[in-house]
């Protein structure tokens, strides 16, 4: 066979060998096409996470105002420290000065620096400026700082269930923080910034800002000065009763604003004890809107008022009181074993006689008295403006007995909260309007335009004005000569009811286990404030509402009249009586002893003997002032 | 008769890619090198002494004749071979990366698998060209197929998977210009393909990179990552690029972007525009040097000139075949432009000897090898040399 393989056949392949090169390089452009130009921008978009890094700019979070403009809640520079591994010269020196300015262990951050997969560590946060300072004078390469904001509460401890707390990372995490959060924290803002993989920045760097916007500042109903007389008067009831817990709510009637809202036991909002959940849980709940209490005879009240309202009473009606009735065969107590006798309404409203309101309550019957205390919102949420509201136990209707009925007469097998009983008590004494009750006057952006004003709203007419009218005249008689004396105010119109809840534990009636409860109310200028104080578990003999709670509730009031340069109107100079030796008398010759002389008296303990008194014998006490004697069988 | 011997084009397409290579490695490379060794100019100033050896060895292989390759070709290959082995001598080879592909040298380390490419093709040009007449039966291209063969093994226990590709194209292409005939590839081209599974089921980290060709975004953080960080490269290009020296992705995040994916960044920084300027460029290096084969006076030149075009055409489709994802990801030197001195020395010298090849064809040339020259092959010379050597007889 003769060779073919000559150079014409290599030059004819050569020429082939063309074709394939000419098309794979235009294959290989319409694949580049392809990447670059259709997928370009998909591309891009995906590139861009890497090629960024964003850094928050946390938006300064609103400030929160009392009704005075005063600080309540506001905002600190804080800093961030962190490290860049890669760009740290001598960890041993950054992880020593860093752990003796931070206080944290020295091992651990030197192990952290020396990992140089991690772009950036965070050191720590919220640290005060000051040491930041001190840190950023020692230059070190590879730490770097940013300026944080921290939530500061210049009244430490005040107001701290209401305001609550934030988390760290400034998101609100309880009370007003967490309920406006929405509008106090504001919009973030971002600066991107080209890194490397590492997260260096590259010498490209341009920085793009989208500024933070601040958040919205909440201007409250409460007026700090007359909270920190609640606040005091709190702790004061809290230390000297050693009780439990103590709260006061101070409302103003005509509209529904908070005024006050102090507790106690309580903690500093600038240093919350995060470490303890348990006990943060406990404190930081606002028990006035969120638990229920049995009211006792404040509810009185209430059952007064419906049955004004009614007609089921008039100022003719009497009343008789020996100390107990029998209602469906059972025998309920008055509180006052040995009776009180024969009243008319104002004489048993004084006497916060249980006889009476048992009476009323059974006259009224189960649908009229329940219809009326629905509208005072009983068995409903008031709708404030905070989280975890509870709506109060109040029977269903077709469960209540005629025993039920006559115990909710006189405030018992009913639970409330502080809030629904005050919220009620502004109805009942403002002419019948109920209010729905709030914290937040209005918001306003951080450049001052306003965002929303707050008007009260009234959500009903519950009672006549006139049977409020009423209702106030026998309230301020419980106060001028009744159980309410010690809430009095020389000088001044309060009105007011005490009320002395036993305990209930798992159904039964905890024993030496009271709340102590006053509501007063009075006119302060042109606005009508209710102060509602319950004291939980005041330990000892002095239990009564009259005894713990009402001279708290005055001494506010008076407060209150001071700080806004009220000048009562003393007409009469008022008369002191020496305190008689009432020991080891017989409790109803006591009782007659002390209320000839013009005194009130309330009984603890059970017995006819009389073993001390308070005050003691011999001190000086204003005439119609309550005196407390202690028997023993 | 044109007094120009050499084919000056080709010179300046050269020296423009090499140049043009020392921009974009610097470039590339400018942030890693900052990085890693405080000096941004750190792999520029590398390229430019390969370039600049590069062009010496270009003028040199140039100016003398190319059949002294052929008279050298079994010493060339040899060494080839033995560079090979010594790669695998602890103490004079150099692993990196988990390959062992360089040899130490005190100025610069050697990549032996640059220089065996070019002892291949000037083996088989030379074999080629003695033994034309037996390259129609399959004995006659076997001893190709036998060096190649050794060649890859020894580039394949590197490992080196793409440069063994590459050799192995590049056997085939020549046996093709040589006149080899179409059914011997076809017998050859099934053991290769058994071989090529049996290599991807040894070392399973080659089919791990041929799954993520399929999906890179499968697995982004390993074996797609490298994929999708040249995607990102290229897509941030559009049609003009970002501009020169404004690639981001050379911020560490492509990795060997001035070496096997420079391509990415020229994408990145000049566009679609860019990287079509780029490939035009080595079309008419690649046809020039066809061109010149074709044109060659003997057999020898004209399988050297292709043979080196051919390892340029195929150097460049794969490494932009790779860098755009459309062929699995392997590293392989964009030919000229990547950072590496090695392959700039050996590529600026194969066009060295493209360009000799080109002087020596032309017909006023005195420089004839004639000292092969045997009477019964004569007839088998082409006519202007058959004159020439007529004339002076």
């Amino acid at each position: 066979m003769k060779n073919r393989n000559n150079l014409a056949l290599t030059r004819k392949r050569l020429l082939i060998a063309m074709l394939p090169i000419t098309f794979l390089f235009t294959v290989l452009f319409g694949r580049l096409f392809y990447l670059q130009i259709i997928l370009g921008v998909e591309l891009q978009t995906r590139a861009g996470e890497q090629w960024y890094r964003d850094l928050p700019l946390q938006a300064k979070r609103g400030i929160i105002y009392d009704t005075n403009n005063e600080i309540l809640t506001e905002n600190r520079d804080v800093y961030s420290i962190y490290v860049r591994p890669n760009a740290v010269d001598d960890i041993s020196t950054v992880a020593s000065e860093l752990s003796r300015n931070l206080d944290l262990s020295y091992e651990k951050l030197y192990e952290n620096i020396s990992k140089h997969k991690v772009s950036e560590i965070t050191v720590k946060k919220q640290v005060d400026p000051e040491t930041a300072m001190r840190l950023q004078k020692l230059n070190l390469k590879g730490v770097y700082f940013t300026v944080d904001s921290k939530r500061n509460y210049p009244g430490s401890d005040l107001l701290t269930q209401l305001l609550g707390y934030t988390s760290i990372d400034n998101v609100g995490q309880s009370g007003l923080e967490a309920y406006y959060d929405k509008y106090l924290r504001g919009v973030n803002g971002f600066a991107y910034t080209n890194t490397d993989i590492k997260g260096t920045e590259t010498d490209k760097t341009v920085t793009r800002y989208v500024p933070a916007i601040p958040g919205c500042n909440l201007t409250l109903t409460i007026d700090l000065q007359i909270q920190k007389f609640a606040e005091a008067a709190v702790l004061g009831a809290t230390e000297e009763f050693k009780a439990l817990s103590s709260n006061m709510i101070i409302m103003e009637a005509n509209s529904g604003e908070i005024i006050a809202m102090a507790n106690s036991p309580s903690f500093d909002l600038n240093n919350v004890p995060r470490d303890d959940i348990e006990k943060l849980n406990a404190l930081s709940k606002n028990t006035m809107i969120v638990d229920v209490y049995e009211p006792g005879s404040t509810f009185k009240i209430f059952t007064t008022a419906l049955a004004i309202e009614t007609g089921v009473v008039n100022d003719n009606s009497t009343f008789y009181c020996n100390g107990a009735r029998m209602v469906d065969g059972q025998r309920i107590r008055c509180w006052r074993s040995i009776g009180h006798g024969s009243q008319h309404l104002a004489e048993g409203v004084k006497n916060s006689c249980n006889c009476v309101f048992m009476d009323l309550a059974l006259a009224m019957g189960v649908d009229r008295f329940y219809d009326g205390l629905e509208s005072f919102g009983f068995g409903n949420k008031t709708n404030i403006d905070f989280s975890g509201e509870s709506s109060g136990i109040l029977m269903k209707r077709k469960d209540v007995k005629t025993v039920d009925l006559a115990r909710i007469g006189f405030g018992q097998a009913v639970a409330v909260t502080p809030l629904q009983m005050a919220t009620a008590v502004c109805a009942a004494v403002n002419g019948g309007n109920l209010y729905e009750p709030y914290f937040v006057k209005s918001i306003d952006s951080y450049d001052g335009q306003n965002i929303f004003t707050r008007t009260p709203k009234k959500v009903r007419q519950v009672i006549s004005p006139s049977t409020s009218e009423k209702l106030r005249g026998l309230l301020e008689n419980v106060v001028r000569e009744g159980s309410g004396k010690k809430a009095s105010v020389e000088g001044f119109t309060i009105g007011g009811k005490t009320g002395t809840a036993q305990k209930y534990k798992n159904g039964a009636i905890a024993q030496g286990k009271y709340v102590s409860s006053f509501v007063g109310f009075s006119n302060v200028g042109d606005k009508t404030y209710v102060i509602l104080m319950t004291v939980n578990e005041p330990s000892g003999y002095v239990y009564y509402g009259s005894m713990v709670a009402a001279p708290y509730v005055g001494q506010v009031f008076k407060k209150i009249f001071d700080y806004k340069g009220l000048k009562g109107k003393t007409d009469e100079e008022i008369e002191y009586i020496k305190m008689p030796d009432v020991l080891g008398m017989n409790v109803e010759e006591a009782v007659n002893r002390l209320e000839g002389m013009g005194l009130q008296v309330e009984i603890a303990g059970e017995g006819d003997n009389v073993i001390g008194s308070v005050p003691s014998a011999t001190t000086q006490v204003a005439k119609n002032d309550i005196v407390l004697i202690r028997c023993e069988q | 008769m044109k007094k120009n011997h050499y084919d000056f084009l080709l010179f300046a397409v050269t020296i423009a890619l090499v140049l043009f290579g020392i921009l974009m490695v610097y470039s590339a490379s400018c942030y890693s090198a900052e990085v890693n060794y405080g000096n941004k100019y750190y792999f520029m100033y590398k390229q430019i002494i390969g370039a600049v050896l590069g062009f010496a060895a270009m003028i040199a292989l140039s100016r003398i004749d190319y059949h002294l390759l052929d008279k050298f070709k079994y010493i060339i290959l040899g060494v080839s071979l033995i560079l090979l082995v010594l790669v695998f001598i602890p103490g004079i080879g150099i692993e990196n990366y988990g390959a062992k592909r360089w040899i130490n040298l005190p100025f610069f380390t050697l990549q032996v698998s640059e220089l065996s490419k070019f002892g291949f093709i000037i083996f088989s040009a030379g074999y080629m060209a003695k033994n034309y007449k037996k390259m129609t039966s399959f004995l006659g291209i076997l001893p190709v197929l036998c060096v190649g063969g050794v060649i890859c093994l020894l580039i394949i226990l590197e490992p080196n998977m793409s440069i063994t590709i590459c050799v192995m194209v590049l056997m085939f292409a020549m046996l093709f210009a040589g006149g080899a005939r179409i059914k011997h590839f076809i017998i050859i081209a099934i053991p290769v393909v058994i071989a090529f599974i049996i290599l991807i089921l040894i070392e399973p980290y080659r089919l791990d990179r041929l799954m993520a060709f399929f999906d890179p975004w499968e697995s982004p953080l390993e074996e797609g990552y490298q994929l999708i960080q040249s995607y990102y490269a290229l897509g941030s290009g559009g049609f003009f690029g970002l501009g020169l020296f404004n690639s981001r992705q050379k911020y560490l995040f492509l990795t060997f972007a001035e070496s096997d994916f420079i391509f990415s960044i020229i994408g990145e920084e000049l566009g679609l525009f860019g990287c079509l300027l780029v490939m035009v460029t080595y079309c008419i290096m690649i046809y020039r040097c066809l061109k010149i084969a074709r044109n060659s006076n003997d057999r020898f030149g004209c399988y050297l000139a292709s043979g080196i075009a051919f390892i340029i055409a195929i150097q460049v489709l794969l490494n932009i075949a790779v860098v755009s994802g459309s062929i699995p990801p392997t590293g392989l030197p964009l030919p000229f432009v990547s950072a590496g001195s090695t392959s700039i020395i050996v590529f600026c010298a194969g066009m060295g000897i493209v360009e000799s090849v080109c002087r020596l064809s032309h017909p006023s040339s005195e420089l004839t090898y004639i000292k092969h020259f045997k009477k019964k092959e004569k007839k088998h010379r082409l006519n202007f040399e058959h004159k020439d050597k007529l004339s002076a007889e």
